[in-house]
């Protein structure tokens, strides 16, 4: 028998955790080197619903797509979606979504597990997510069920502002609740390295109480910047994609499970 | 109040002013009080004032925020306590010298060499889950009719001198090295079963034959046979009882958090999935109710003080591997590599997590057993010496195992494709369970070798139909009651920081009974593991890993600890500032005015 040592699923994206400066963003880690790498996790958030949030929705989506083409497997992705586009009535396009105005890649296509739909999206099924806090009678397929060997992607989108980040025009997600919840984690042990992507204005305000090491954010702005989207689908009628976003996916499409490429070609990129 | 009841000006003055209005409500002389306010008012005052205070406890109490009293002071001292000291069980040996003549009189210098090659094996750190560096040895010496053995304290079984007959054994041994095993079994039987931490490890060391053989059987002994010297033995002796017996054959100490296999609430479901890559070319079924009743149950109760072992089974179709594989003229066979294993797991076609049994924190094992399709088939596995594997399976810690079973001349019925159903014929699942289980044995940390390589040579290492032998089942026991217990004093020390860090966090009764309630159980566990009761450490050290868990996991955690102190002020301050505001104002201006200025007009006093 051979003993093979690390995850079955390998995301080729080695998380080179260090100084590695990201354009726009901060970055703040330090590798914990003892604990091997056992499997990777990600939470793909939408916090937008309406049509004219159209686009944080294919973002989401499409992060979604990339992650599932790059190897972690759909018990291992947590996806909080509105989910109000691709059956919208003003979608001219029924049960598809696009992140381009060329509409190559159907985004709603086959197989896309939903775990928090609609009015489930909220600060505290985040929270909840994150530290592990759930009722009992909560699904394995919708929790977090890491452990200390875990690399986990965390990326949220939508609208946010100095320091927090709006979910669904009713509630928020302050700067210290992501950083608690963080720091939660890190104390129970339920992640190695963590990566944090955030497409919205002001993303950068968001990691300001994150202290816990191991962590590494990305954010599209900084404190007073904008988050603008990439362009506008005259078919479809609204902006389909934001920039972060886009250039993100831009570098990810062009690599396929078996890469290699570390996290510090994303920054180049 | 002062205000209202007193004029600020004597009305005589009034009657100067040519207003009508205000000559009308001017005070009528014989009702208006001439009395300056005195300490009436003061009392009517200070009773408002002392009422509103009298309230305020019962405000207090009806907003307070209940937290149940955690023991914190308990918490850590459990912590500093398994820090400071790790876990360490008593293990006692017992030697049983057969056929040594010579050495007739010497059982307590035989325990004193034996005791120091021991101390010298075993590392110097003391590692937590093993036995403690305070081994209790004692030697018998059998040597016909008469027998001597080292003194013994009450605690450890004594020995029954004749108990071991060297020609009945050497007439077991001709039988095969288990009908040896299961005779020493009775011969030594009573002190290796006794629950009380009277767990004795044996080892019979018998001169006879030429070939020295070291063997370990299946239960809680072994014995070397052979022509051996003295000094060879006691090495032996001292290895097995170290580094076998005591440790399991393994080096590390500490489990590593990522690398273990049971779930943090105690329970393991084991999944067992039967892929069938492509239906139109095979399909297979098997009849898993057999394999569960004959095969699994008696693991699952050997395993029973560790874990909580639960076992599932599903047929999957149309699950292709994601791994590429290349056809070798040689072997006559598609072949993959160890470099592909990464990618055999096909995650996105395998829908292997669909346990609805299985709670958050309980921990699946995946046991797939993949058939090829007829496009790569048979399909085998090469290990990196270019070797085929034997099993054709592989692990992924923490995951589970694949097992690759290849449909007999499935290179010849590619062609003529039969498409009824085929059953995995009981033969070939037992294979198949025996592969199961030297991957689950070794998703647990133990070694299937037939032969274990050691400092004094060779030993023979016999293994149980069960999976898990008694000795090594103690070895579990131990570190797992050791991982366990340093799980629940980390997740309680969480708590309690985190607690104490979140002053207006609620805690619900439910929370402060789990802590209380793991406590007892970390303490219990303890208490059996310095007596040497292995399962019973292990179990109330799971219980103590469980409650733990369950306290930290608590949801009601959850809604309150982002709490801030802004929502507080919001939420409260509506109601209390309007009245607030004048109670503060009018007691303000008591304080500064006095009562004896209260007389003065509003107009003077400087608050007003």
């Amino acid at each position: 028998m051979y003993q093979f040592y690390t995850s079955k699923m390998v995301l080729p994206l080695i998380l080179i955790l260090g100084l590695a400066y990201l354009g726009d963003s901060m970055a703040y880690a330090s590798p914990s080197e003892t604990t091997t790498h056992t499997n990777n996790w990600a939470v793909l958030v939408c916090t937008s619903r309406y049509w004219f949030n159209y686009r944080h929705m294919a973002n989401t989506l499409s992060l979604y797509r990339t992650v599932k083409r790059l190897g972690i497997p759909d018990e291992r992705i947590i996806l909080m979606l509105a989910d109000d586009i691709a059956c919208n009535p003003r979608n001219k396009y029924p049960a598809e979504v696009f992140n381009n105005e060329n509409h190559k890649i159907n985004l709603y296509g086959d197989n896309v597990e939903v775990d928090y739909r609609g009015y489930e999206v909220t600060v505290e099924n985040l929270l909840r997510v994150l530290t592990g806090r759930h009722e009992v009678a909560v699904p394995r397929s919708k929790r977090l069920l890491s452990d200390e060997g875990s690399h986990i992607l965390l990326y949220m989108t939508g609208h946010g502002g100095d320091e927090f980040l709006k979910f669904q025009d009713s509630e928020e997600l302050q700067s210290h609740d992501l950083a608690d919840a963080v720091k939660q984690m890190k104390e129970k042990h339920r992640f190695k390295e963590l990566l944090i992507m955030v497409d919205t204005c002001q993303a950068a305000t968001l990691f300001n109480q994150l202290h816990s090491p191991g962590v590494l954010a990305i954010g599209s702005s900084k404190k007073g910047e904008n988050s603008y989207s990439h362009h506008l689908d005259p078919d479809v009628g609204v902006s389909v994609v934001d920039r972060f976003t886009y250039y993100t996916l831009a570098f990810f499409e062009r690599l396929n499970m078996y890469d290699n490429t570390s996290l510090i070609s994303l920054g180049k990129a | 109040m002062a205000e209202i009841s007193e004029p600020s000006k004597p009305p005589q003055l009034d009657s100067g002013t040519s207003e009508a209005g205000l000559s009308q409500f001017a005070f009528d002389p014989k009702t208006m009080r001439n009395t300056k306010p005195g300490f009436k008012r003061l009392i009517l005052t200070i009773s408002v004032f002392s009422s509103f205070l009298l309230g305020l406890p019962f405000l207090w109490k009806s907003v307070e925020i209940y937290r149940s009293p955690l023991p914190f002071r308990d918490i850590d001292a459990l912590s500093s306590h398994i820090e400071s000291s790790p876990l360490q069980f008593p293990c006692t040996f017992r030697v049983i010298f057969v056929g040594f003549d010579s050495m007739a009189s010497r059982a307590e210098q035989l325990k004193s060499s034996i005791l120091d090659e021991m101390i010298k094996l075993s590392s110097k750190s003391s590692l937590c889950g093993s036995c403690s560096n305070n081994y209790a040895v004692s030697v018998v010496i059998e040597s016909g009719s008469d027998c001597s053995q080292t003194r013994s304290d009450a605690s450890s079984c004594s020995w029954r001198c004749g108990a071991l007959s060297a020609s009945d054994f050497a007439a077991s041994l001709e039988n095969g090295l288990h009908s040896a095993d299961d005779f020493l079994e009775v011969a030594l039987g009573g002190c290796s079963k006794s629950a009380s931490g009277g767990r004795v490890y044996s080892v019979v060391v018998m001169n006879r034959g030429e070939n020295v053989e070291a063997t370990i059987g299946k239960y809680r002994h072994g014995w070397i046979v052979g022509r051996v010297s003295e000094a060879e033995a006691i090495s032996k002796v001292a290895e097995t009882f170290v580094k076998l017996l005591g440790n399991g054959g393994r080096e590390e100490g500490l489990i590593p958090g990522e690398f273990m296999p049971v779930g943090a609430d105690g329970k393991i479901f084991l999944s067992f999935n039967l892929l069938n890559a492509d239906p139109d070319d095979w399909i297979y079924d098997w009849d898993f109710q057999t394999v569960d009743e004959v095969l699994l149950k008696p693991l699952i109760k050997e395993l029973s003080p560790i874990a909580n072992v639960s076992v599932e089974s599903q047929v999957l179709y149309h699950t292709p591997t994601s791994s590429f594989s290349y056809w070798d003229n040689k072997q006559e066979s598609y072949i993959f590599s160890t470099k592909d294993l990464p990618f055999f797991v096909n995650s996105n076609e395998w829908h292997l997590d669909t346990s609805i049994a299985a709670g958050g924190r309980s921990k699946i094992l995946h046991f797939v057993v993949y058939i090829p399709s007829a496009r790569e088939c048979p399909l085998l596995l090469q290990l990196p010496d270019g070797q085929i594997s034997e099993t054709n399976g592989f692990i992924s810690p923490m995951w589970g195992g694949v097992i690759v079973w290849n449909p007999k001349g499935c290179l010849r019925d590619r062609e003529s494709k039969q498409h009824h159903r085929h059953m995995i014929s009981y033969p070939e699942l037992e294979k198949i369970v025996e592969v199961f289980l030297g991957q689950f044995r070794q998703l647990f940390g133990l070694k299937s070798n037939p032969q274990h390589v050691g400092l004094s040579g060779t030993f023979n290492i016999l293994t149980s139909e069960k999976g898990f032998t008694e000795w090594e089942m103690d070895f579990l026991s131990r570190q797992h009651s050791c991982f366990n217990l340093h799980s629940c004093a980390s997740s309680l020390g969480s708590l309690s920081r985190l607690v104490q860090s979140l002053p207006r966090m609620i805690i619900i009764d439910e929370i402060g009974k789990q802590v209380k309630y793991s406590l007892e159980a970390a303490t219990l566990a303890q208490k059996n593991a310095s007596v040497g009761v292995f399962d019973a450490a292990a179990i109330s050290s799971r219980q103590a890993r469980s409650l733990a868990e369950d306290a930290f996991f608590h949801p009601s955690i959850m809604s309150v600890s982002y709490f801030s102190f802004e929502h507080c002020f919001a939420v409260y301050s509506p109601f209390f500032l309007p009245v607030a505001l004048h109670l503060a104002h009018s007691l303000i201006m008591l304080g500064l005015c006095g009562h004896q200025h209260i007389q003065m007009s509003i107009e003077q006093c400087p608050l007003w």
